[in-house]
């Protein structure tokens, strides 16, 4: 049995899985591409890219919002909120919950996001150039907000427990589920969703990311594109997507004999305060967001089997990620395996850190360990396991999910397979 | 019904998302076709956009918005307006 937090804290578990990605909408579809390796990469198809210099994308292009929620519903939501609102549903269901069945005032959410509602934004202004402000929309501002992810599943779901909504990047939503944990374990709410949802892959912002040469232009090779340690990779793919988990206390989901994927053990946070866009070269700051991250799982460095790296396939992370990995855990770095989901689900940005976690809940509970495709090429400065090209069976204990953020905003959460 | 109110049931039916069969002239629009505030500034604006040309430019002000209860109200204005 794995020791008791100090101070009695309840320990916090993953017991429902909402993912809606570029590789598959719900856990069977998803958890299928991670083991099978099916890239969500393809040409872009929301819009005419004919004419930038980044054509690709991973794109969720059978997403249907009205199975999720009405009509007028999803008129009133951007396409992040729409997405959250989804991945809350499958989560409360693959969880086994029905919202009939919870105390609303006793569930809290925790859906974080990068961009919000920019494509909102960029659209309504582009209406408004043609028509006049004075015809701006009603629903432009309660639509575009980036709280607005997680107050639509508090509306859509009726939960009336905290809200929280924080941005951090592409770190925001592994802080999602830091503080998730932390809102049951302080009392705040009995169960929570946590995540996070992206939707702002639009004309303006794949140029603006391919100018700050932040993306692949692998154009002509879509699925070959994000190709994460590997020696030519050449940037991240944009993706789009949600992923939200269900949270409650390990007392509560034994109580209802629920299935449990994966054990919330802490996390880390820190802030590198170096550059707007570039991870520190060393790695510093992510090796101490991973070293908070183990004091506050209170495992020693040898008990990590699995990291799901931040891993986006640029130049600069993947090398500093990895030195950052070496910093941390020495000679077991070369033990433990190393794996980048965004190498299938391109980078989700502010949803990445909430599909990694849902990765890594599921080779918690699955014991296997995702693959990194595309890694034909080792670099000597990324020479670590990254369980290259396919997934393999692996005994996974413990297990980091690391987010890190334009800014220079870290987050690592430490999970932990919880034996029946 | 004339084209016109078919028109403007249609532009309603888009607005709150709704089937054009459920829409009479006589339906209310908060009261049976769950419209709130926002969707009347945004059913507002669609209609000035869609009933307006250059020649004759429609506005419904906050105010006259603000008395039009029915999808008749509306076609009565539009009328008054001459725009249909």
């Amino acid at each position: 049995m794995a020791p008791e937090h100090s101070g009695a804290l309840p320990r916090v578990v993953i017991t429902g899985i909402g993912p809606v990605t570029p590789i598959g909408t719900g856990v069977a579809a998803f958890g299928a591409s991670l083991r099978e390796g099916r890239s969500g990469v393809a040409p872009i198809r929301s819009f005419d890219a004919s004419d930038l210099k980044v054509r690709i994308a991973a794109e969720v292009s059978d997403f249907a919002p009205e199975r999720y929620m009405s009509a007028k519903a999803a008129k009133r939501m951007a396409r992040f909120s729409q997405f959250a609102v989804a991945a809350s549903h499958l989560a409360l269901a693959d969880a086994g919950l029905d919202r009939a069945g919870l105390d609303p005032d006793r569930v809290g959410v925790v859906v974080n996001t990068g961009g919000g509602g920019v494509n909102t934004i960029l659209e309504e202004q582009e209406l408004a150039a043609r028509r006049g402000v004075g015809r701006a929309s009603a629903l432009f501002v309660p639509t575009m907000a980036p709280n607005m992810a997680a107050c639509q599943v508090s509306i859509e779901l009726g939960l009336r427990g905290p809200v929280i909504a924080s941005v951090a990047a592409c770190a925001s939503s592994v802080t999602a589920f830091i503080d998730g944990a932390h809102l049951i374990q302080r009392g705040e709410a009995e169960l929570v969703l946590a995540g996070g949802a992206e939707a702002s892959i639009s004309p303006l912002g794949v140029s603006a990311l391919a100018n700050m040469h932040a993306l692949s232009r692998r154009n002509d090779e879509p699925a070959r594109a994000s190709r994460p340690f590997d020696k030519d990779r050449d940037g991240f793919v944009i993706g789009e997507g949600a992923a939200v988990c269900v949270l409650e206390t390990l007392a509560a989901a034994r109580a209802r004999d629920a299935r449990i994927y994966a054990e919330v053990l802490g996390g880390g946070r820190c802030a590198d305060a170096y550059h707007i866009s570039a991870p520190d070269p060393e790695g510093e700051g992510a090796a101490r967001a991973m070293a908070r991250a183990l004091q506050a799982a209170q495992r020693p460095p040898t008990a990590v089997d699995y990291v799901c790296a931040h891993g986006t396939g640029t130049v600069l992370n993947d090398a500093a990620e990895t030195n950052a990995i070496k910093q941390v855990f020495g000679e077991h770095a070369y033990r433990l395996a190393v794996s980048s989901p965004k190498s299938l689900t391109g980078h989700l940005m502010g949803a990445a850190g909430a599909v990694s976690v849902t990765a890594t809940a599921l080779a918690l509970e699955r014991q296997f360990l995702p693959p990194t495709i595309n890694l034909d090429t080792p670099d000597p400065d990324c020479d670590l396991d990254y369980v290259a090209c396919r997934s393999r069976e692996a005994a996974v204990r413990v297990a980091f999910a690391n987010g890190f953020g334009f800014g220079g905003q870290n987050a690592v959460v430490a999970l932990a397979r919880v034996d029946g | 019904m004339s084209s016109a109110s078919d028109q403007l049931i249609a532009i309603v039916a888009e607005q709150l998302r709704l089937p054009a069969e459920r829409i009479t002239l006589e339906s209310s629009l908060i009261d049976d076709l769950g419209a709130d505030s926002l969707d009347v500034v945004d059913l507002s604006i669609a209609i000035e956009e869609e009933f307006s040309s250059d020649e004759h430019p429609i506005e419904i002000t906050e105010e006259i918005a603000a008395e039009m209860r029915t999808v008749e109200d509306i076609l009565t204005y539009l009328e008054d307006q001459g725009v249909v």
